[in-house]
This record gives structure tokens, C-alpha cells and sequence, in this order.
């Protein structure tokens, strides 16, 4: 056969061709994962997202984490409990190693508290344990943790995916962990790629030798990825794709209900908003039916109170439907306000998310039909923040994951004696419902706590430090031969990364 | 000479002015970088730690101070760190523009490849088959936007018949026929407007050309068609052609965001894009820096090459 220009020119164009390029990356042991965006950073500590979260919770562990009922599982604590003069005591496992081979010690954990705690520090985890009087290390897997008074959720804030325990000889701008994978490498924007760690002290895990995720900040291109074979599995199915993942035999969707909502904030710092009479008549006036379908494709539930879910021992079927649609009422409430003939004001969302302003115009819309006219003002993502920080709005449009599906984890949302944030409402008053809070974060008794925050929805359904829209589910998609992976229930699916150490292809 | 030093010159002072005008606008933009890299996800993050964060930042110093140091380190070849991760921008830089010049290479070469011999064919035989149909097409071709050719093609060629790759990057060295396969779907999306815009003028260009004097004298004295079309039509009607493909190079540097984006190339547009949304001052001003010293760049040398092919242009 002679070999002419032409014909290697044709056989050199072909080459790509030769195979099915979407398989061609698939090899055993080695997942293929999606992110919806590259992580700004993996600092253990601060709080760059929940993609970020994913690749940290990997790299690192704490002494808690959430297993998968929702429950705490010991983690680098086999044991905690909270001794007579009201301080709480970690056991530590003794067999747990950093990647550097060095032990985990109650140290460690003593040294990490003070990282996030300090003066100097901006982990998102700051706040809380600034309550830390001191931290005491009786011997080399004890550590007791002494607050300023009695707090129910301590054991929580260690399963935060922004909180993780690293060596205490760690340089704090590149900390060194002890989680199931170390990370091998990183191209900044585009992709990150871990592997198993062989120190990692739990017996056969992780089951994959490694991860390599890669950013498709596109929805539709991460989805498309997915189905074409490109990826083995993703996050964040857009909800108008869950669908067809579903519906497509090579695929599996694992679907969380609950795990984020849309709420309405208001400013309560001038009129209208700040009273509750008329943050109640917002409550009443839209429709939330309209937004799981418009905004969520179906893929949601209406929110018709604080945001408790159903199934938790905290919710209260009467007060959950408390602000239902009732635009009569709202019309009565503006009334008893003085409004009646209706005002004028501006509504704050974010064009760039898709969401955002679906909810926002259709919130729009019931409004004007009780006599609000809102201006909507649709700035990209940045100038969100910024305005809502400033209380530059009157009401605004936001969607919030809760830290945790205890009561407390609503605190970032409705405690608005926190400092000033644009997932929260700007100075509203509602004293009862954050004492309540309070009083939960204090009590110990289950049963106690479930009428504490009780009342604490009783209160909130008055003041209105923000208004439930519309809770929305969370999707991972996968090949279906990617087994052990679940998608945690609720407000805790952002912490499903954790599950990727039980991974692994059938 | 004069002329190219004339030409350098301004370029210089220019991208020296879009440095500047870039620096203020960025800091004029409402949104606080630190407060924006602590409320990812919607977090909400405590003040004092924004403040703390802004303050290792250096974002509480003068913005004249800031402005001082972003020169300072420019005349040093140092265009500063990411805020987000503390990241050499010019490192950034480095690595991602080869992929987006790579993007823009293979997409003026396919443009070219398929535009230069259609609008001379369609020059040539002006109001035949062909030439109504390729305009027909190049009119298309142009009225749809790149992210509609995009999703359409990841639709048809990945998601559906699972040919091609949906997106993505993977280097040359580590697998050819893979870069190739990534490359080649977003080059023709590239190519697509840059085709449909050089043929039009290529045609037209052609067209005018080939009824001037000097070509039907060049016919008279018995030149083979070949070298009329070569050497007496083509080589005049390039500088127009050459000029429009200037133009439009330059404007790809910032065109290929959406391209980039849709088939998730991490050239340079992706960085950039990310770092207005999250406020990063230094990426920015940096990425932008950088593209417009191309741009000036690429409309220099085709000044230059212009001039060189038309002797009148450098006595202008």
C-alpha cells in the first residue's frame, strides 16, 4: 500500500474518531464529577460554597459529621457528651492520622478552635465559637470545650463543612488534613484532583482510588456532560433536567426535597416594612404554587411558614401553613396599617440566577394584586450582596440553604440581631422569635426544645423577620454504576460530599 | 520606520489609558470582594470577618494608594494576586491565554479555509448557483448567535448522538486526538461569523477587483487565469479582507466568553468572567490589560502587513 500526502492527511483527521470519545475517559476506581463551580479556595475555614465544601469535605474531617439519616456520626470524636459544669467533652480516636502521617491530637482540635476563633480569623465559623471560654486538652484524646454559658449545638458545629480539625504545626494559609483523600493537583478555574489517602484511619475507605472534579459552572453543559458520558456524576441537576436524568436508563437522580428555600426579606429600618402588619400582608399575598412551578420546574414545595420541614420533630403542621395565601387578609392587614390605597417600593433579587428572579417577578405580580407596587431592581450576583448588606432595598428576594435541619441552623436567616447580611433581613425588629431561638440553642431536653421552637414559629408568624416562599430539591445525577452515595436529607445536602468516601462503581 | 514607531507608540499610550480607565471602573462597580468571597453559596458571613478579610486584603487602603502600587507593579511585570486565592495573576494568564489564542488560531484558520476560497469562487461567478446559496448561508450563518450554535451542537453531537465530547479541556500532551476532539466543536462555532464576514468581503472584494484595468490588461497579454487571479486579483483584494480579519481577531479576544463558557474551554475569558462577578480587581485589571495590548497588538501588525502589501498605505 503506498502511503500519499492525501491519505495521511484523511487518516490523521479521522484519529479522534476512532473511538467513542465520551467513554474513553472512564477508568476503574476513578470518578468523574461535575461542579457547579470551581472552588474560590479549599482554606478549611472560610466559607467559599458549597462546591468548595464538597472537595473540603474530602481533604479534611472534623470530630463530627452528618451521616446519612441526618444524624451526628463520630468522626475523629468516637464519643461526646456534655459533663456537669455544662462543658462539652470529645473523645478522640486514637488511630486517626493527617496526611503527613502525624496523629491527630486533642491539640489539634485545640489549636483549630483557636484558628477560627481568633481576632485575626474569617471563618465562617467565627461567631459561634468566639462563645469558646477556653479549650482544655487533659491528655492526647480528650478535649473538653468550655462556652460562655450552656450550648445544645456544639457537636453541630463541628459537622459544618467549614469547620474541620488540622495539624497544629500546619502553615494556616495552606492547613494540612486527615480526610479520606489529599489533593494531588489543581488547575486553577478548571479542575481539582484527589486520591486516596493511605493514611485514612477507617478500614476500606475510601473506596475510590480517585476523584477528579471539574467545573461546568454552565448548568445545561454539566448536565449535557452527564448524559453524553463525559462525567460520571454531577451536582446541582437543573431542576428542568431532572426529568429526563430519570427518565434516561443509564442514569440515576438522587433527590433531596428540602434542601434550600426562597424567602421574601424585608427593611425594617423604615416604612412600610418596618411593620409587621405589613410584612404579615407580604406573607398572605402570593400564591407559592406558582413559584415551585415556574422557578423549580415542579421540583419544590410551597413554604407557608418557617422554614421547619416536614418530618422533623419541630414541625407543626398549623403553624407551618401559618402566612398561607390569603389575599383578602393582606389586603385587611394593609388596611389596619394604614395602606390601604397600597404604596410603591423597590424589590432587590439577582438576574443571574434563574431562580432569583422567576421568584421575584411572580412575588411582583401577587403583590400588585393587593395594591404593591415593586420595582424590581435585578443587579448581577455582587451587587446583590452589596446592596442587601447596606439595607439598600425595601423587600428583597433571596434563596438559603439552613446550616443545619435543626431549628438553630435558621438563626443565619432569622436571628436579624446578627450582624448585617444580605441573607437576612435589615433591621427588623422580631425580639421574641430570636430569644426563642436563644432559649433553643440553651436547652437540652428534646422534648423541651420542640416546644421552644414551637414558639419560636408562633413569634416569627407575628414579627416576620422574613417570609417562607418555596422550598427547592437538590439533585446529584449519576451513571448508574456509581453506588453508596446519598444525598443527605434536607437543609444538610450541601454536606453530601462527605458521602463520596462510600462511593464507588457496582 | 517612522511609521512603525508612530504605530507603536500609540498602541503603547493606549493600553497605558485602557490600564487606567479599567483600574477605576472596576472599584467604581458596587460590590465588596470580600464580603462577595464569603457569601458563596449564599452564605452569610459575619461582618467582623468581611472587615477582617478586607482589611488582609489591603481593600481599606486609598484607592490612589492602590492605584500606585497596580503601576508600580506593572512597570515591574507584576500584575498582583488574585483576592480569592492569592493566585500570580500573570501566572493565570500565562496558562490561559495560549488556550484562548489556540481557540481563536483554529477558528480563523477554519474561517479562512472555507471563506477565502468561497467568496473568490462566488466573486468569479457572481448571480451563479453557488454564489446565491453561500450568500444565503453566510446571511444565516450570521444572524444566529454563538450560544445557540453552541447549545445546539453539544444538543446534536454529544448529548444525543454521543459523538463528540459536550465540553471541555484536555492538553495537547496528554491526549491529541482528545485536545482535537475538545477544540474542534467550539472552533466552528468560532469560525462561524468570522466565515460568514470574510466571505462577504472576499466576494465583494474580488468582484471589484476583478473589472479593473489592470486585470483585464493582464488577461490581454495571455497570464494564465491562475496567476491573473493569484497574483493581479487576490493580491489586491487581501488588504480590505486583511483589515476586516484584523478586526475581528481582536475582537474574538473578548467574543470567545460565551464560547469559552458554552463548551467550558478555560481559556482567558473564563477567568475573566469570573473575576467581575466576584470582584477580583487585580484579575481583572490584569486579564484586561493584557487583551487590550493584544488587541492593539494584532491591529498593528495588520497595519503593518497591510502596508506591506500596499506601498501607498506607508506614505499615507
Amino acid at each position: 500500500m503506498i502511503t500519499t500526502r492525501r491519505s495521511l492527511i484523511a487518516a490523521t483527521t479521522a484519529l479522534p474518531f476512532l473511538h467513542r470519545p465520551a467513554r474513553a475517559q472512564a477508568r476503574p476506581g476513578y470518578l468523574r464529577y461535575g461542579l457547579s463551580a470551581f472552588p474560590p479556595n479549599l482554606l478549611p475555614w472560610d466559607s467559599t460554597g458549597a462546591s468548595a465544601g464538597t472537595v473540603k469535605m474530602l481533604i479534611h474531617r472534623s470530630l463530627v459529621a452528618w451521616e446519612r439519616t441526618g444524624q451526628l456520626q463520630g468522626e475523629l470524636a468516637t464519643s461526646w457528651a456534655i459533663d456537669e459544669s455544662g462543658a462539652w467533652v470529645f473523645k478522640l480516636r486514637p488511630n486517626a492520622l493527617f496526611h503527613n502521617g502525624e496523629k491527630v491530637t486533642s491539640e489539634d482540635v485545640r489549636w483549630t478552635i483557636e484558628q477560627v476563633a481568633g481576632e485575626k480569623s474569617t471563618a465562617y465559623m467565627r461567631a459561634q465559637f468566639q462563645n469558646v471560654v477556653r479549650v482544655e486538652t487533659p491528655d492526647a484524646t480528650t478535649v473538653r470545650i468550655v462556652t460562655k454559658e450552656k450550648i445544645a449545638t456544639v457537636p453541630a458545629w463541628f459537622a459544618n463543612y467549614n469547620m474541620f480539625v488540622c495539624w497544629h504545626k500546619s502553615d494556616p494559609k495552606a492547613p494540612i488534613g486527615c480526610g479520606p483523600y489529599r489533593l494531588v493537583r489543581q488547575e486553577r478555574g478548571t479542575s481539582v484532583e484527589v486520591a486516596a489517602s493511605p493514611n485514612y484511619y477507617k478500614p476500606g475507605l475510601p473506596k475510590l482510588k480517585s476523584i477528579l472534579f471539574t467545573a461546568y459552572p454552565d448548568e445545561n453543559l454539566r448536565n449535557a456532560a452527564l448524559r453524553s458520558g463525559d462525567l460520571d456524576m454531577i451536582e446541582y441537576v437543573p431542576w428542568q433536567s431532572m426529568a429526563s436524568v430519570e427518565a434516561d436508563p443509564r442514569l440515576a437522580l438522587a433527590e433531596t426535597q428540602g434542601a434550600a428555600f426562597m424567602d421574601v426579606l424585608f427593611n425594617g429600618t423604615r416604612p412600610p416594612f418596618n411593620d409587621p402588619r405589613v410584612r404579615r400582608a407580604v406573607a398572605h399575598a402570593v400564591q407559592r404554587k406558582d413559584i415551585v412551578q415556574a422557578a423549580f420546574f415542579g421540583r419544590g414545595r410551597t413554604l407557608e411558614g418557617v422554614p421547619i420541614a416536614e418530618g422533623s420533630p419541630y414541625y407543626d403542621d398549623a403553624l407551618a401553613h401559618g402566612w398561607n395565601y390569603d389575599p383578602t387578609r393582606s389586603k385587611a392587614l394593609l388596611a389596619e396599617a394604614g395602606m390601604a390605597s397600597g404604596f410603591s417600593c423597590k424589590m432587590l433579587s439577582t438576574a443571574q440566577f434563574g431562580m432569583h428572579k422567576d421568584t421575584a417577578e411572580i412575588v411582583q405580580q401577587y403583590l400588585a394584586a393587593i395594591g404593591i407596587q415593586a420595582e424590581l431592581s435585578l443587579p448581577d450576583w455582587s451587587t446583590r450582596v452589596s446592596l442587601g448588606t447596606r439595607g439598600q432595598y425595601d423587600l428583597a428576594i433571596h434563596g438559603v440553604s439552613a446550616d443545619s435541619n435543626d431549628p438553630d441552623g435558621l438563626a443565619v436567616v432569622m436571628d436579624t440581631s446578627l450582624s448585617p447580611s444580605h441573607g437576612r433581613s435589615f433591621g427588623v425588629q422580631a425580639p421574641r422569635t430570636i430569644a426563642a431561638l436563644a432559649r433553643g440553642r440553651a436547652e437540652f431536653d428534646e422534648a423541651r426544645r420542640i416546644e421552644v421552637y414551637k414558639d419560636m414559629q408562633r413569634a416569627a408568624l407575628e414579627e416576620v423577620p422574613m417570609v417562607g416562599l418555596a422550598w427547592r430539591s437538590q439533585g446529584f445525577g449519576m451513571d448508574k454504576r456509581v453506588a453508596g452515595f446519598t444525598n443527605l436529607p434536607g437543609a444538610l445536602s450541601t454536606s453530601s460530599g462527605g458521602m463520596l468516601e462510600y462511593t464507588s462503581f457496582a | 520606520m517612522d511609521f512603525v514607531l508612530r504605530r507603536v507608540a500609540t498602541a503603547a499610550v493606549l493600553v497605558c489609558i485602557v490600564a487606567s480607565i479599567v483600574f477605576l471602573a472596576i472599584h467604581l462597580v458596587p460590590g465588596d470582594p470580600a464580603e462577595i468571597l464569603l457569601s458563596a453559596g449564599g452564605a452569610a458571613p459575619d461582618a467582623a470577618t468581611v472587615a477582617e478579610l478586607r482589611d488582609r486584603l489591603g481593600l481599606n487602603l486609598p484607592l490612589q494608594t492602590q492605584y500606585a502600587n497596580f503601576l508600580i507593579g506593572v512597570v515591574h511585570g507584576d500584575l498582583g494576586t488574585s483576592l480569592v486565592d492569592d493566585y500570580p495573576v500573570l501566572d493565570e494568564i500565562t496558562l490561559r491565554l495560549p488556550r484562548t489564542l489556540e481557540l481563536i488560531a483554529a477558528g480563523t484558520l477554519l474561517a479562512i479555509a472555507v471563506a477565502l476560497p468561497a467568496g473568490t469562487w462566488a466573486g468569479l461567478h457572481r448571480d451563479g448557483g453557488f454564489d446565491r446559496i453561500a450568500s444565503g448561508v453566510a446571511a444565516f450563518v450570521l444572524a444566529i448567535p454563538v450560544f445557540v450554535v453552541g447549545t445546539l451542537l453539544v444538543l446534536l453531537l454529544a448529548q444525543t448522538l454521543h459523538l463528540m465530547p459536550a465540553g471541555g479541556y484536555v492538553a495537547f500532551a496528554k491526549a491529541p486526538g482528545q485536545h482535537l476532539l475538545l477544540l474542534a466543536l467550539p472552533a466552528v462555532v468560532i469560525a462561524k461569523g468570522l466565515a460568514a464576514v470574510l466571505f462577504r468581503m472576499t466576494r465583494s472584494a474580488v468582484l471589484d477587483v476583478s473589472q479593473r484595468d489592470y486585470v483585464r490588461t493582464a488577461r490581454a497579454k495571455g497570464l494564465r487565469p491562475f496567476n491573473v487571479l493569484l497574483w493581479h486579483v487576490l493580491r489586491n483584494a487581501l488588504s480590505p479582507v486583511l483589515t476586516v480579519l484584523g478586526l475581528h481577531m481582536g475582537a474574538l479576544l473578548g467574543g470567545t466568553v460565551l464560547v469559552e463558557y458554552v463548551f467550558n474551554w478555560p481559556g482567558l475569558s473564563t477567568p475573566l468572567l469570573r473575576a467581575v462577578e466576584s470582584r477580583d480587581y487585580p484579575m481583572v485589571v490584569g486579564i484586561v490589560l493584557v487583551v487590550s495590548t493584544l488587541f492593539l497588538m494584532i491591529n498593528l501588525i495588520t497595519d503593518l502587513l497591510r502596508a506591506a502589501l500596499d506601498p501607498r498605505i506607508r506614505a499615507a
